[in-house]
């Protein structure tokens, strides 16, 4: 690539942060990224286990899914993959490969 | 455009189209400066560079999987999202003729806290709930009712799985989650020849949606017409997903409308809500009340491990003493767990965040080589908590200098160790 206004940037970018900040910013700055959804991870996993918040904590234990799937006057009364889970909620899928190989054909590079 | 959270915004509702056409992550050229850190969290490479300048754009939808792991890591707010409906479900509040139903997604409320000044991940649920009721929103349905809906639904599934094979016509295993919007478009893409693999279960919300127009209406006695779906989640893909032809089981489209994390934050804020100072509130419970097997979906090996607490006492009929299973949490990168259940044997699972670890897993079923009886997947590295429509990471901005040096580094790194 030849050297232009963007390119310039960017070179004068790695030698600044390499004079003024050493080159183990790099781990900091990956590290504190995950860090930060570790945050979000812990958060998660102690409201689970935080009875004041959910009561239970296994699907199968929700007194509301109970209700549903109550084999007299359930809404889902044939049970998980009967037939009206089938019609509402289970799916079916498209196959996409056709408009990415279009886009190869025309030169695109992609990584996969 | 509108500015939402640091992000900007395309005041775009999209109704009846195909969503393969639309971009629902793009780069502004004027605000590029060609970093390149946006190529390096992209798994599929739909965003590159466009010219000699190195100004970056996501070049075609059809290579785009909406995670929008591009957007929360560009250090220069470049990338703006090309769909709101925000506009639109203002209105929609507005008008007393339309039921307007709330549907979140458990991974917002340990995101949402942190735009009112929380520390990062803080838990609230319960301020949610009563900011959405403050709202205006009729009824506080809440999508973690159909994640334990989805545990019922895909556990049985694989159940089923495991006990036909060897039988004619026998669905294959591993059973790949489907929960995730922007890996089932990558396998769509990528592996349409392992399709078959895929959980026929839609996702939670793809679930909610039509429950929420025909149970719902019912249980509630409103008419399903007037009921207009809010689908609220920490994620650009679900945008996507919530436009699906396909969805539209209830006689309705199952979900009118999709919004993110941010753009809660934004609709509480404008409506001049102090979030802080309110009490916490339940949902209403024919479609809200959940479980921790529910919250759990928000982190990578959170469906696993909700799953697992399932098909333990299924396939041993035995109950599950202590509910954690933590071998199954995943931080990052590829998790792998033999987990034994008495009186059926080992059930081997793995678990994958972020795309191109997706693409490992894929590639080894792809040649069969697939020890696994189930398989979860998440695009975003971490699971949902990191989603791509979340509360931004300050540290990516905060100091531009400072985070944009980080991610040369990090290539310049990169390319040594490869060269
Ligand atoms: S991360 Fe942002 S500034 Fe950097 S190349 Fe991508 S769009 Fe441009
Ligand atoms: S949204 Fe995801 S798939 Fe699309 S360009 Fe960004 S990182 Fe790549």
């Amino acid at each position: 690539m030849k050297m232009n206004r963007r390119g310039f940037m960017k070179t004068c970018g790695i030698m600044a942060g390499y004079a003024v900040l050493g080159v183990n910013l790099t781990k900091e700055a990956v590290a504190s990224a995950m860090d930060f959804v570790g945050m979000r991870q812990k958060s998660v996993y102690d409201a689970d286990a935080n009875s004041k918040i959910y009561k239970y904590r296994k699907s199968q234990d929700n007194p509301m899914i109970k209700k549903i799937y109550d084999h007299k006057n359930g809404f889902l009364h044939e049970g998980p993959c009967g037939h009206m889970s089938h019609h509402l909620l289970h799916t079916h899928y498209v196959d996409r490969s056709a408009r990415l190989a279009t886009l190869k054909d025309k030169g695109f590079k992609f990584n996969l | 455009m509108k500015q939402i959270e640091g992000v900007m915004y395309q005041a775009n509702a999209p109704k009846g189209v195909d969503p393969d056409g639309i971009f629902f992550v793009q780069v502004d050229p004027a605000k590029c400066e060609a970093c390149g850190s946006c190529d390096e969290v992209c798994a599929t490479g739909a965003i590159q560079a466009i010219n000699d300048d190195g100004i970056h754009a996501v070049v075609d939808p059809a290579a785009c999987m909406n995670c929008g792991q591009c957007l929360v890591n560009c250090p220069y707010g470049a990338i703006y999202e090309g769909v709101s409906y925000v506009d639109e479900i203002f209105e929609k509040l507005k008008d007393p003729d339309t039921i307007v139903v709330s549907m979140p997604a458990p991974a917002v409320r340990y995101g949402l806290g942190e735009c009112f000044g929380a520390p990062t991940g803080t838990y609230v649920g319960g301020k949610m709930h009563a900011a959405l009721r403050k709202l205006g929103f009729d009824y506080i349905w809440d999508n973690e009712f159909t994640a334990d809906v989805t545990i019922m639904e895909e556990g049985t599934e694989l159940i089923q799985r495991v006990k036909e094979q060897g039988k004619k016509n026998a669905r294959p295993l591993p059973q790949f989650t489907s929960c995730c919007p922007g890996w089932v478009k990558f396998a769509e893409t990528f592996y349409p020849d392992l399709m078959p693999n895929l959980s026929s279960c839609k996702s939670p919300i793809g679930m909610l949606g039509p429950l929420a127009k025909t149970y719902g209406a019912h249980e509630t006695h409103t008419k399903a017409k007037k009921i207009y779906t809010v689908s609220i989640m920490p994620c650009i893909a679900k945008k996507y997903e919530g436009l699906r032809p396909e969805l539209a089981d209830s006689g309705f489209r199952d979900i009118d409308a999709t919004i993110n994390t941010r753009e809660l934050a934004h609709m509480i804020k404008t409506a001049g809500i102090s979030f802080n100072s309110l009490p916490s509130q339940q949902p209403d419970p024919a479609l809200g009340d959940s479980t921790g097997a529910a919250t759990i979906f928000g982190n990578s090996g959170g469906v696993m491990e909700a799953a697992l607490r399932l098909a333990y006492e299924v396939l041993s009929g035995k109950k599950l003493d202590n509910p954690d299973i933590k071998v199954v949490r995943t931080h990052e990168g590829i998790n792998t767990a033999d987990v034994k259940v008495p009186g059926f044997g080992t059930v081997k699972v793995a678990v994958a965040s972020g795309l191109s670890n997706a693409a490992k897993l894929c590639d080894e079923v792809r040649a069969g080589k697939s020890p696994y009886h189930f398989i979860e997947i998440m695009s975003c590295p971490g699971g949902c908590v990191n989603g791509g429509g979340q509360p931004l990471d300050p540290e990516i901005r905060a100091s531009l200098f400072r985070s944009t040096v980080a991610q040369i580094n990090k290539r310049f790194r990169a390319r040594k160790v490869t060269a």
